[in-house]
């Protein structure tokens, strides 16, 4: 393999690190602030892929555009779930709040991919992508489609980590993600981070939907294979950490692109590729449960 | 106390002889047919909810469990010549040993993170199998040879039954005996437990093994009926498929749980002409049945049914 290869390769693993990553982040900062996996999470994304597509093809908004559309439309969904079927949970109003959330955020994922399919049927759409054509870097060709989205979802990540550190209100997320009881008791309306914090992890994997959605199709069950690689990312980088969802999402993203490469039998190898990381996120659950990043002494 | 069991077994009798009679009563072998696939997701939901409802361990891997369950059974027969009977066994023992294998590595994770690890489970194994194409012909699947040859549908109706009963009685006999009240000591308080004597570790790996066994054999028995096994039965969204019915029965009971897989199974059915809507309808109805009514719809009417007797 010559090194222009080698570089594509690299290259196009960055691009699908910052996908993998943005939808990452949002599950791991659910988690860090509700203390729950949001099973749903995946289609949350499709939720964006589909909110962009009606934005962008059916009501003719420029593509930069609805992408903001459509995150802020997802955002309002998350915010809404979190009130409607997370917020029980901690008003002790459900009786095994575990189990409960669980299953509720498993269910609501059927349900969601269940309307989409009602109302748009199974045939994948492809909506306007943000930019078109092909960009040449020396030898090295990329597709342009994709290279926009992922300068966009990498802004978007920068964009996120600065609210994050510097606003009052992600100081607030991040301090009840650190711990909930000591933010509460220095003022903090926990209630109304969960909401918010449930509302910015929906509208980052929405983001990615609707980034996504025009290279690789908006179908109803488009959320499954990334919502796979984002469980693999957030334990391997440990749940709830920021850094480790990033961290993570470069790893997975080089490991697979790399694994394609360096495997002979390209049916097999193919066909495999989605196992790797989920044997990984196995044996980081079974020797290090807390993950790269992740605080030590949780119980998993 | 006496009046309200009697009761309770009054409905659970009625229900019963319904089940019995049903071919004697129908003219129409479609809905012969409906419900024996219903006893399949019936039995699957009853194993889930022997894991979930009981000893309180999640799993997202029992569809992939049954669909295993399936591959060995019709590998068995049609590779190694076995009879059908033997694939089926071959199958619930090579089930129950990788959910013994899955519940022994899994010991130690809780909630989320056994679920997250189950899920990871079950796409490995569905990976595998679609990846395995000069064995399994990938998602083309596999003709699975007839569990019984020449036989109509009324013989699979009463064969499935007598399966699902059986099962049902198996697991009812393991959930009242001393092993049931260490499920659920491990339920509410692991560490309380392990503290007053309960082997926990034992008993936690043994629940996993036994329910993806009854996995096993729902989907062993289901595609020698069906005569196709595909990777398909084994997705994701079979699992959440099952939790919906076990959630909407009960999942708390097995019996309920097993009444929730035929119910849905048959209401799906009859619903056909609104296509995709009755899945969106039923995940409202999980919903609000998990925020709301825990106990499920069966749970509800068993305790309105005994709430009723009481109030005279």
């Amino acid at each position: 393999m010559s090194l222009t290869d080698l570089t594509g390769q690299l290259v196009n693993g960055l691009v699908i690190s910052v996908f993998y990553a943005l939808t990452a982040l949002g599950l791991s900062l659910i988690f860090g602030v509700l203390r729950i996996v949001n099973f749903a999470h995946g289609e949350l994304y499709m939720m964006g892929g589909f909110a962009y597509y009606v934005v962008a093809s059916l009501l003719g908004v420029p593509p930069a555009a609805a992408v903001l559309v459509a995150s802020a439309g997802v955002f309002l969904l998350g915010a809404l779930l979190e009130r409607l079927l997370i917020r029980p949970v901690y008003e002790g109003k459900v009786d095994r709040p575990d189990e409960y959330a669980i299953m509720i955020t498993f269910a609501l994922s059927v349900l969601l991919q269940s309307l989409m399919l009602s109302v748009f049927g199974p045939w994948s759409k492809r909506p306007e992508p943000i930019f078109r054509g092909r960009v040449e870097l020396g030898a090295l060709i990329i597709s342009g489609d994709r290279l926009a989205a992922a300068l966009v979802g990498a802004l978007v990540i920068v964009g996120m980590v600065l609210v994050l550190h510097y606003t009052r209100a992600g100081k607030a997320v991040r301090a009840v993600s650190q711990d909930r009881e000591a933010a509460e008791i220095l003022g903090v309306d926990v209630r109304l981070v969960g909401m918010l914090a449930f509302g910015i992890g929906a509208a980052l994997a929405g983001a990615a939907g609707a980034l996504m959605g025009p290279v690789f199709n908006v179908t109803p069950t488009m959320g499954i294979i990334p919502v796979i690689k984002a469980y693999v990312i957030v334990v391997l980088g440990g749940l709830g950490s920021l850094r480790g969802a990033i961290l993570g999402a470069l790893i997975l993203g080089e490991v697979e692109v790399l694994a394609m490469v360096l495997i002979p039998d390209t049916t097999r190898a193919l066909a495999y590729k989605d196992a790797y990381g989920l044997a990984l996120l196995v044996l980081v659950l079974l020797l290090r449960p807390q993950g790269l990043f992740g605080t030590e002494g949780r119980r998993a | 106390m006496t009046a309200r069991w009697s009761r309770e077994r009054l409905a659970g009798l009625v229900v019963l002889l319904g089940f019995a009679l049903f071919p004697v009563w129908s003219t129409q072998p479609y809905w012969v047919y409906t419900l024996t696939a219903g006893f399949y997701y019936a039995l699957l939901a009853a194993s889930w909810s022997l894991l979930v409802g009981y000893i309180g361990r999640i799993s997202f891997a029992h569809a992939a469990l049954g669909g295993l369950g399936a591959y060995v059974s019709v590998l068995a027969v049609t590779l190694a010549g076995l009879p059908v009977g033997a694939g089926v066994l071959a199958g619930v023992l090579a089930t129950g040993l990788v959910g013994l294998g899955i519940g022994w590595l899994c010991l130690r994770l809780h909630g989320a993170y056994l679920g997250l690890t189950t899920i990871a489970f079950a796409e490995i194994m569905r990976i595998a199998i679609t990846a395995e194409y000069e064995l399994t012909r990938g998602s083309l699947g596999l003709r699975a040879p007839e569990l019984l040859p020449g036989a109509g549908t009324t013989a699979y109706y009463y064969t499935f039954l007598a399966a699902l009963l059986a099962s049902l009685a198996l697991m009812w006999l393991l959930l009242r005996s001393r092993i049931g009240l260490f499920f659920q000591a491990i339920r509410e308080d692991e560490d309380g437990a392990a503290s007053l004597g309960v082997r926990v570790t034992l008993w936690k790996v043994a629940a996993f093994a036994v329910s993806s066994a009854f996995a096993g054999l729902a989907g062993a028995l289901y595609v020698h009926f069906v005569q196709l096994v595909a990777p398909s039965m084994m997705s994701l969204r079979e699992s959440a498929f099952i939790l919906t019915m076990a959630v909407i029965g009960g999942f708390q009971n097995i019996v309920y749980a097993a009444l929730g897989g035929v119910f849905l199974w048959v209401v799906l059915e009859s619903l056909r002409d609104i296509g995709d809507w009755r899945l969106t309808i039923f995940g409202v109805i999980a919903i609000l049945i998990l925020r709301y009514a825990p106990d499920g719809l069966f749970g509800a009417l068993a305790e309105r049914l005994a709430r009723r007797r009481w109030r005279k």
